[in-house]
């Protein structure tokens, strides 16, 4: 909306610690205003909460030297054009020695050739297959992307809940049209029928035409994956406004906080979901609160998958004895197996799908909605969910 | 669901879009007819006039009555301010003004995202439960939108037509120099309707709010959809931005529920690239001398 508008730094951190220290310059490139902000300062707060935890533990040491960590953050606004002005800014003026982010498939596809080309990590959220592919080895994502969740969601949804035809909304947009494929052919290969689907452009309000024309399809299941959160609200609060009774399911992404903001507590009552995580662990309901406190807002699911990935990159920065050599971090990185974060336990995933084991995976789980809140049903690996 | 279901089902749909379109359009009409300003901080107005209704409504527990009063005190004073501190100074230069107001709704939006976050919050009904009509079920909440906003919609018509200052604006949109050598007073005439205006959109917000929940992003559509309603209505033109709103209102609506999402919004466009090609001025617009 405001493209046109140059990209801002929006936050420079900081902190202290002993007065001979050097100075590490983390960058972040991701949405902090506008559409996809939740997201994006998710994987800000990420970082200044690790960035928190090892000066609290003394700082950063590698190879003898303490470092001294400063943040320098760009509001990508999910635009391709800014994201890679500020990759440039953080690689060329600040010298970042590794970024989190972008978030998005267009801003990644962007700045990709950028950060490989000199060398940095990047730790993103984008689902473009870019992100785990061999030609690009300095990307991490920190969150699983369709593809590897689908199958053992979907089958659970049609084989438990009895699916027999699904509707489906998505953004009629490249994101949208890819995911609606591999939904859809999820949905058939687990024996539902999945035809009843449509395509709507982003930043519309209204569905209730689009499912009014669903419902009259005969549909008993309706998926919410492949629309932002704040939609998917939409979809189930006006769903139930015109008296749908059937499950409706949100197959991936973080967005249960957002339905529930939007939809309300009892028109998400019995509503399926994609959970990032185990979200019973303690770890995760401790970091959780964490978050809250420090930036009094509900804590997107994205926030201690980065976290994790961001400390493992950490790990292996001190491990490796260098700050600077991302192949020797990077190597590091691959020998890092049950690393434990806040979301459980760790591990690469991806050799079968892409070729690399650039993923992170951390067991999820599917929750029913009950009161308000997601109760976790089902934990899933990466073939079932039990 | 057969057709005699969906007909009802898509017509009541097309009337509660239809109406929100319409009160934000006549808004960003007025101002254009009176001004000749484009004012895109016009979606930022409806974010407000919908966080207004939530704390008031939501939170401190005030009647919606109230509430939509509340709104309308509030938001007309920050419309005339914006225009004495903003628009004024730059008058002389409609450019320089159009960009005021881009720089005014980023820095609305982006407060909003600072002092509320990003999280959409949710805003319980004013009229809750459903109306089934035979095989057709309807929202209360909906019904109550298109009832309040007919209202707010009558009123500001009797306003236009029957006060003298309602008259003083028309007279300067339809003629600025003839209205100041009658005696209306200019200087005082733009802020008001500038606050009248930015009223509406954010009367359209409170309205919508428990429909479409609250969030510092909720204005882009309406704007967005304003503009199309306005451009097919005619610019500066109320009774086309109500016909425009409605219009674009039922396409939207049937062309939905009867053809799919992605030939709706096609032929919204195309009908609107048609009525501009017959009439250029828009439905009801006046061409400029």
């Amino acid at each position: 909306m405001k493209a046109g508008l140059l990209a801002l730094g929006v936050s420079a951190l900081a902190l202290s610690s002993p007065a001979y220290a050097e100075t590490l310059t983390i960058g972040v490139v991701a949405p902090l205003s506008g559409a996809g902000a939740a997201w994006g300062l998710a994987m800000q707060g990420a970082l200044e909460l690790a960035v928190e935890d090892l000066n609290a533990a003394g700082g950063l040491q590698v190879g003898g030297e303490s470092y001294d960590i400063e943040i320098v953050s760009y509001d990508s606004h999910y635009n391709p054009n800014d994201a890679v002005t500020a990759v440039n800014r953080l690689i060329y003026e600040d010298g970042a020695a590794f970024i989190v982010g972008p978030l998005g498939s267009a801003p990644l596809a962007a700045v990709a050739p950028m950060t490989t080309d000199n060398q940095i990590i990047t730790i993103t959220a984008a689902f473009t297959p870019i992100a785990a592919s061999p030609e690009h080895p300095y990307v991490f994502r920190a969150v699983l992307p369709t593809e590897v969740y689908a199958h053992p969601q979907i089958s659970w949804v049609v084989h438990e809940l009895g699916a027999t035809r699904v509707g489906a909304l998505f953004p009629n947009d490249e994101s949208g049209q890819s995911m609606q494929i591999d939904i859809a052919a999820a949905y058939e290969e687990a024996g539902a029928d999945a035809s009843a689907i449509d395509f709507y452009e982003r930043g519309r309000m209204d569905f209730v035409p689009l499912l009014t024309r669903q419902i009259a399809q005969g549909i008993d299941t309706f998926e919410l994956d492949g629309s932002p959160p704040e939609t998917a609200g939409l979809l189930v609060r006006q769903l139930r406004e015109l008296g749908f009774e059937g499950n409706i399911v949100r197959t991936g992404g973080d967005a249960t906080d957002a339905i529930l903001a939007v939809a309300g507590d009892a028109a998400s009552d019995g509503l399926y979901v994609h959970m990032e995580f185990d979200g019973s662990l303690p770890e995760v309901q401790a970091y959780e609160a964490r978050f809250e406190a420090a930036y009094d807002d509900s804590m997107n699911a994205f926030s201690p998958l980065f976290y994790s990935l961001i400390n493992m990159v950490f790990q292996a920065m001190q491990a490796a004895g260098t700050v600077d050599d991302s192949d020797a971090i990077v190597a590091e990185l691959g020998n890092l197996h049950d690393f434990v974060g806040p979301a459980g336990a760790a591990n690469w995933i991806g050799e079968d799908i892409w070729g690399t084991t650039r993923q992170q995976f951390v067991p999820y789980a599917i929750g029913r909605v009950t009161n308000g809140a997601p109760e976790v049903v089902a934990i899933c690996t990466v073939d079932s969910c039990e | 669901m057969d057709i005699l279901a969906l007909l009802p089902q898509a017509g009541l749909n097309g009337l509660v879009i239809g109406a929100m379109y319409a009160l934000m359009a006549i808004g960003f009409s007025l101002v254009f007819g009176t001004m000749r300003i484009v004012n895109f901080a016009h979606g930022e107005f409806y974010m407000i006039g919908s966080f207004i209704a939530f704390f008031s409504y939501a939170q401190w527990e005030v009647p919606f009555a109230l509430t939509i009063l509340i709104t309308v005190a509030a938001v007309g004073l920050a419309g005339a301010l914006m225009e004495w501190v903003v628009i004024r100074p730059l008058r002389t230069d409609e450019l320089s003004s159009m960009i005021a107001t881009l720089g005014v709704s980023v820095v609305l939006q982006n407060s909003a995202l600072m002092f509320f976050g990003a999280s959409p919050r949710p805003m319980p009904d004013v009229v809750s439960g459903l109306v089934h009509l035979g095989p057709a079920v309807f929202s209360a909440s909906r019904i109550f939108v298109i009832v309040a906003a007919a209202l707010v919609i009558g009123a500001f018509w009797l306003f236009m037509q029957k006060s003298r200052t309602g008259r003083a604006m028309r007279a300067v949109a339809q003629d600025q120099e003839a209205a100041l050598l009658q005696g209306v007073d200019v200087e005082r005439i733009f802020p008001f309707a500038f606050g009248i205006g930015v009223v509406l959109a954010a009367v359209a917000g409170a309205l919508m709010a428990p429909v479409f929940s609250v969030s510092p992003f909720v204005g882009a559509t309406p704007m967005l959809k304003a503009f199309i309603v306005v451009i097919l209505g005619g610019l500066g033109s109320i009774p086309g931005a109500v016909l425009g709103g409605l219009l674009i209102g039922m396409i939207e609506s049937f062309g939905a529920t009867f053809l799919g999402g992605v030939v709706a919004d096609m032929l919204q466009l195309a009908v609107v690239i048609g009525i501009l090609l017959v009439r250029p001025a828009g439905l009801m617009g006046r061409k400029e001398a």
